[in-house]
């Protein structure tokens, strides 16, 4: 098996050597055009996922369900955020021991794994007795405290990615 | 004469503040990029009722409602936003093709925004018969998503239009 450490580096050395890894390091607008996908859709991943918290918080929509609103978003959350994750990890790939090493790209990826463990807490605790505060009551309070945990999260996960653009350098 | 205001401005107070804080820049571009995110998902949101991919059960102008004073107070923080970043980098932005090409995309999307706006406003059967010959506006909100998306990308390109700067900023 060897150290752990060790085989990391042979990982994203392998990732960097893909073609596309080397066309994004090396053409002028592939770099561009991949981050704008994954802008685009991290805007619709943090804007869709906005629009649950804030009616679980109370703050909108009082007069629709919970589980309507959730049921009919959070699909269209997912396959956005798959089109985050692919394009997020081409420009990983390109790059991966620059970014693995920096520490905004680091407190990105905990920052979305705790926003992960945050959404399971939120499905699997609160959000089973919905039917129960879907409409015309308010939420318990750890379905609320986990929707403002979750805008925190995401609002934190957009401002460590717009600063990994500044401490890396071309 | 935009290179000469461009010029004039990067050495206005204001601009020098900003110059001399290193996080204002990457402070505001957040700001600007949640505003993004709450102007592209209002705009999809009646985009997805209009194709009736979601709430089929609320009328189209329910929807419109709720989500048009959101595009609109977006659109509000993404000008103030922006005007902040073009006053910290006049030079980065002004005569910068892909910010001028953004500016154009988004006067177009303006326009086409607040015809959907009146549109809907005017339609009042849409309250009352969901689904009804909404050809013209499934039109006009899927330009005007396009448009957005188009209005995003130039703004990611003006990092990299400006030889000045290098990528990745």
């Amino acid at each position: 098996m060897g150290d752990p450490q060790v085989s990391l580096q042979r990982v994203f050395h392998w990732l960097e050597s893909w073609p596309i890894s080397a066309g994004v390091r090396e053409s002028p607008w592939m770099f561009p055009a991949i981050e704008s996908v994954h802008v685009i859709a991290i805007t619709l991943v943090v804007g869709s996922i906005l629009i649950v918290d804030l009616r679980v918080l109370g703050l909108t929509s009082r007069n629709e369900r919970v589980t309507e609103i959730a049921g009919s978003i959070l699909p269209w959350t997912w396959g956005v955020f798959c089109v985050a994750v692919v394009s997020g990890f081409t420009l990983f790939a390109a790059k991966a021991h620059t970014y693995f090493d920096n520490i905004n790209f680091q407190t990105k990826m905990v920052l979305m794994a705790a926003a992960f463990i945050n959404m399971l807490v939120f499905h699997l605790i609160p959000f089973r007795s919905v039917g129960t505060w879907d409409i015309g009551r308010p939420a318990p309070w750890l379905a609320k405290l986990t929707c403002a945990v979750s805008l925190t999260l995401w609002i934190l996960i957009v401002a460590m990615g717009r600063w990994i653009g500044f401490s890396i350098e071309g | 004469m935009l290179q000469n205001f461009a010029q004039w401005l990067s050495d206005t107070a204001p601009s020098r503040f900003i110059q001399d804080i290193l996080w204002i820049i990457p402070a505001v571009q957040t700001v600007h990029i949640l505003a993004i995110a709450v102007v592209l998902s209002s705009v999809a949101m009646i985009e997805l009722r209009l194709f009736g991919l979601v709430g089929r059960s609320t009328p189209v102008a329910r929807t419109a409602d709720r989500f048009l004073p959101w595009l609109w107070w977006g659109t509000l923080v993404l000008a103030i936003t922006g005007a902040i970043l073009i006053t910290g980098e006049p030079g980065r932005a002004l005569t910068n093709p892909a910010f001028q090409l953004k500016m154009a995309l988004l006067s177009v999307a303006i326009f086409v925004t607040f015809a959907f706006h009146r549109s809907v406003r005017r339609r009042s059967a849409l309250w009352s018969e969901p689904a009804r010959s909404l050809g013209v506006l499934r039109a006009a909100a899927l330009a005007t998503l396009l448009l957005w998306f188009s209005i995003a990308v130039a703004g990611r390109w003006i990092a990299y239009a400006v030889v000045s700067y290098g990528p990745g900023v």
